[in-house]
């Protein structure tokens, strides 16, 4: 098989020569090698020098066994060759590391012990590979095998009971049951915060960068459930405030004269009721088959104030419901519906507090903003039902944290990684808190006084000092995630109204009827794009690459061009032992010196 | 004759001392200056170990009385389990307050020798971010038993007396270590001292406003407050920002992130004193502290490292919890309700339970109170 130097490569930018210079390095590597030989058979020492990330792109055909940096160190820790490779598929097998790079089949001229392949934790692949991966093993078929790649973000329930059925259909590949346990032992531990901000970039930390890749396939389709973000309960927030919106129009003293009819808040809020229960079904389902991609949402820095979202949306329907349906809500109905933002805040607003890598000075950015809006939402509801003390306990809570959310993200400082330089339209959601803590405060203490005034003076600031850069909000990607900063609008233009009864004259009427418009009209564009999204351009629910990211970082294919030793490679081993767990502690062990000239080798492109 | 020391060059002294006089005939005299010289080493050892940090013990009895006296004294609360609360025969208070007496001066008399004899020790507690803070600690505990004093009404001339006199160590240091926080330089600046200790000196400003307003005297109470509150906020927004390279806290003073709720505790209890009742900020800050103990008592991991071994740190726990019970006591007051009362008397028992058991730990590790290692001394003693 050293024969066999066809060479996959697998990297964005590979020029066109450079199998051929690979082929000439690996060639004279072999006798660098030989001192490496003790801990494994020769043959690894070939595979290590090339190493490829698992992204696969289009790239020419293999037929030499590949391995991974972390195989050989897999391999060197324990002398075994359990982590090799396999054929050209670029599909590496790992033995118990838990990043989920794994691998499924076997190589094709392998003569070493190969970790059969996992049954659940499939790596991507390439297009065209897939054929070939076809043949080798006992696949039942291109739609079992495509499961198979997203079998690692499925809920183990759900890739145990496809193993079971493809037991009974007499068709599971060896060591199945030993890559079971590899499945579930590599999605234990928590993806730590930096391997977020180191993987990805933009705004909303959905983009990926050039130098990372993603677990699953970068090319196909994934399934819907996989595509579904939960930064779609952002849209019941944008219809749901919506809603209340005609209603506070349709009921509010000083806009009588526009004789709003109350059934535009009907209409629309039994539409935001359709929609929340839709959303929370199907967000359900992705609970119930990829609990792993949901979990990797809670990870992430920004996805995670969106959990907020659904209980937001539920006491807005409930703020917004029509007077024809029901005057009066029942007090439990708070409690309830509480309940999960309560326990949500213990768990965040403790990690702020004490948490080392989720500190809020690494990871504060505007989203933060729904998690303390909700609070302000809640002490809402609760005086407008008639409660008194669980409304007061919310807005204090939320003001407490929301003076620090408020400092921190003013302050910018550098330490933050997650503020998008330049705008974007998450800003908005600095109306938000302001606004709905100037409505909250009034309700409770039952006129609009000063302390309203002041916060919603300061959200009126905020308002005005964001759409004045109107220009600068331009370029940006669509994103379900907007409809989220749509109901901070929406809310400014509610709070207006109050304020307006309190203080009625021709200034405060026209900015009520202004904001209003501008809210609605937003709305409408946001709807327009998102249909022409969903039903022309079909890219409404784009593949989520920011749940796919893989654990540690590759290194970029130039590098290891260089002949470079010495320090970048103890970085480069440093930076890969960081981001694995103290339960693998075979790679501890991988710190001593022989491995570090390996991994030059093995660095991957 | 075999004297138990704790610090190891004394037995050797001893000793030597011993083999040289053995022959003489005033033998007795000799012991006598045996006894002597042991006592004078065994305390001279307790001041050497002696921290701020102590004050803790003191903290906690000061903080006891003062609940205590406030369930006895006659309120307008007609609950049931206020009334039996209240029941509690104030000969037991009377005790109780002797004993935080007692344990305060003893505390407060071994510091003083130890500013006397050991100067430099107290000097670099000061310049320590942690340490500095416990100074505020002995004028705290006096504030709290002059609060609880059974036979000290608060518009005598002695209160007033002994309020300036506890008021004016709190604002010296204030000014030195607020001014700190934003003049000098880098080794002072608050986001790399920051810390929970912190805390202490803005509970020390309440702890005054709320001695003040006791007395009538809303002005001092008033500006007390508000120096405390303003920088209570700037403390509160660092702390929770967790800036690398500050908070440097080692593990096992993790017991003092308790105070993260013990600050808003205090300030309810001073909003209330200066106003009259429990209006909505002094609910607002009474709530902001229920939420931040419940947040610190869902983490226990937090606190596992620093609970394997008994250590003084350990009776950071006790204050904070303390003043949660007082400010709930005063909530349910107001509020009267069932859900209010019960939170009352929940929070009446933890804190019953958590000084008991300290004490008794400490009792039963009376050895471990002033220990070889003691992480904080260590810190300090270069």
């Amino acid at each position: 098989m050293e024969n066999h130097i066809t060479l996959e490569i697998i990297e964005q930018a590979s020029p066109p020569e450079t199998p051929s210079l690979i082929k000439y390095i690996s060639s004279n590597e072999l006798e660098d090698f030989d001192e490496f030989d003790s801990e494994f058979p020769s043959p690894n020492s070939k595979e290590s020098e090339e190493t490829y990330n698992h992204q696969r792109k289009p790239s020419i055909s293999v037929s030499m066994p590949l391995c991974y940096k972390e195989t050989q160190l897999q391999s060197l820790n324990n002398n075994n060759n359990k982590n090799v490779s396999f054929s050209g598929e670029n599909v590496i097998i790992r033995d118990d590391l838990a990043s989920g790079i794994a691998m499924s089949e076997p190589p094709r001229q392998s003569k070493f012990k190969s970790q059969p392949m996992p049954k659940g934790v499939a790596f991507q692949q390439d297009g065209y590979q897939t054929g070939k991966a076809n043949r080798n093993h006992n696949q039942p078929g291109i739609k079992m095998f495509r499961d198979k790649r997203f079998d690692s973000f499925k809920t183990w329930s759900g890739g145990g009971l496809e193993r079971q059925l493809s037991i009974l259909r007499g068709k599971e590949p060896i060591g199945n049951a030993q890559d079971g346990n590899n499945v579930t032992r590599s999605f234990d531990r928590a993806l730590p915060v930096d391997r977020y901000f180191d993987a990805l970039e933009g705004p909303e930390l959905e983009t990926l960068k050039s130098s990372e890749e993603i677990m699953l396939p970068h090319d196909k389709q994934w399934p819907f459930l996989l595509r579904f973000p939960v930064s779609s309960f952002g849209i019941c927030l944008g219809v749901s405030s919506q809603a209340i919106l005609w209603k506070t129009l349709a009921t509010s003293p000083t806009t009588e004269f526009l004789h709003i009819t109350p059934k535009i808040n009907l209409i629309l809020w039994y539409i935001s009721a359709v929609l929340i229960a839709t959303i929370f079904a199907v967000y359900i389902l992705k609970l119930l088959f990829y609990f792993e991609a949901v979990r990797r949402e809670y990870y992430h820095p920004i996805r995670v104030n969106f959990f907020f979202a659904p209980w937001i949306a539920l006491l807005f329907l409930a703020l917004g419901v029509p007077p024809s349906i029901t005057k009066n809500l029942h007090q439990s109905l708070w409690y309830i519906l509480m309940a999960p933002i309560l326990f949500l805040e213990l768990k965040i607003y403790g990690q702020w507090m004490s948490g080392g890598q989720r500190r809020l000075s690494k990871v504060a950015n505007p989203s933060n903003h729904l998690s303390v809006v909700g609070n302000f939402v809640g002490a809402l509801l609760g005086a407008s039902m008639g409660l008194i003390e669980g409304p007061i306990f919310f807005f204090a809570v939320g003001l407490a944290h929301y003076t620090v959310l408020f400092v921190t993200l003013y302050q910018r400082l550098p330490t933050n990684a997650t503020l998008p330089k330049e705008l974007h339209p998450v800003f908005f959601l600095f109306v938000a808190a302001p606004s709905v803590a100037s409505m909250a405060w009034a309700k409770i203490q039952g006129s609009f006084d000063y302390g309203s005034r002041i916060a919603y003076f300061i959200a009126l600031f905020l308002y005005f000092s964001l759409a004045v850069r109107i220009n600068f909000f331009r370029g940006f990607k669509f994103s379900l995630a907007w409809w989220a900063y749509t109901f901070p609008m929406t809310g400014a233009a509610i709070a207006t109204i109050r304020y307006s009864n309190q203080v009625p004259n021709i200034v405060t009427k026209s900015l009520c009827i202004a904001l209003a418009l501008i809210s609605t009209f937003t709305v409408m564009a946001l709807l327009l794009s998102t249909i022409l999204h969903a039903f022309v351009f079909r890219d409404l629910f784009p593949n989520d690459i920011a749940i796919a990211i893989s654990d540690r970082k590759r290194k970029p294919h130039k590098h290891w061009l260089g002949f470079r030793y010495g320090s970048q490679d103890s970085k480069e081993i440093e930076n890969y032992l960081k981001f694995v767990n103290t339960d693998d502690s075979s790679l501890d062990d991988s710190t001593p010196q022989p491995s570090s000239n390996d991994t030059d080798h093995n660095l991957p492109k | 004759m075999k004297i138990n020391m704790e610090c190891s060059q004394s037995n050797i002294e001893l000793v030597i001392i011993e083999k040289n006089i053995t022959n003489h005939n005033n033998q007795k005299s000799t012991s006598l200056m045996f006894t002597k010289r042991s006592l004078i080493r065994s305390i001279t050892c307790i001041l050497k170990k002696l921290h701020a940090g102590y004050f803790r013990i003191s903290l906690s009895f000061g903080g006891q009385a003062l609940l205590w006296k406030t369930l006895i004294d006659p309120t307008n609360d007609t609950s049931k389990s206020r009334h039996v609360l209240s029941m509690l025969p104030s000969s037991v208070f009377i005790v109780l307050w002797s004993m935080s007496l007692f344990i305060l001066a003893l505390l407060s008399l071994l510091y003083l020798l130890r500013c006397l004899f050991f100067f430099k020790m107290v000097k670099e507690e000061f310049l320590h971010h942690v340490g500095v803070n416990y100074l505020f600690a002995p004028w705290i505990s006096w504030f709290l038993l002059l609060q609880s004093a059974p036979f000290i009404a608060p518009k005598t001339i002695t209160y007033l007396i002994l309020w300036w006199v506890f008021t004016v160590p709190v604002v010296v240091l204030d000014v030195k270590i607020y001014g700190q926080w934003f003049t000098k330089g880098k080794r002072s600046f608050l986001t790399t001292v920051a810390n929970p200790t912190s805390h202490l000196s803005v509970i020390g400003n309440l702890i005054g406003a709320q001695a003040a307003a006791e007395m009538g005297w809303k002005e001092s109470a008033v500006c007390l407050f508000s120096l405390g509150m303003v920088h209570y906020l700037v403390l509160f927004v660092t702390l929770y920002q967790r800036l690398s390279g500050g908070d440097r806290l080692p593990a096992l003073l993790r017991p003092v992130f308790f105070l993260f709720f013990a600050a808003p505790g205090v300030a309810s209890l001073a909003w209330e004193s200066i106003v009259g009742d429990f209006d909505t900020l002094s609910k607002m800050l009474f709530f902001l502290s229920l939420f931040l103990f419940m947040s610190l008592v869902c983490r226990p991991a937090l606190f596992k490292r620093s609970m394997r071994r008994f250590n003084v740190a350990w009776w950071a726990y006790s204050f904070p919890v303390t003043v949660l019970a007082m400010a709930s006591t005063n909530y349910a007051q107001q509020v009267k309700g069932t859900v209010s009362h019960i939170l009352m008397l929940i929070l009446l028992a933890l804190s019953v339970l958590v000084s008991f058991s300290l004490t008794l730990f400490t009792l039963l590790n009376s050895k471990m109170l002033l220990p070889d290692n003691d992480p904080i001394a260590s810190i300090l003693i270069v």
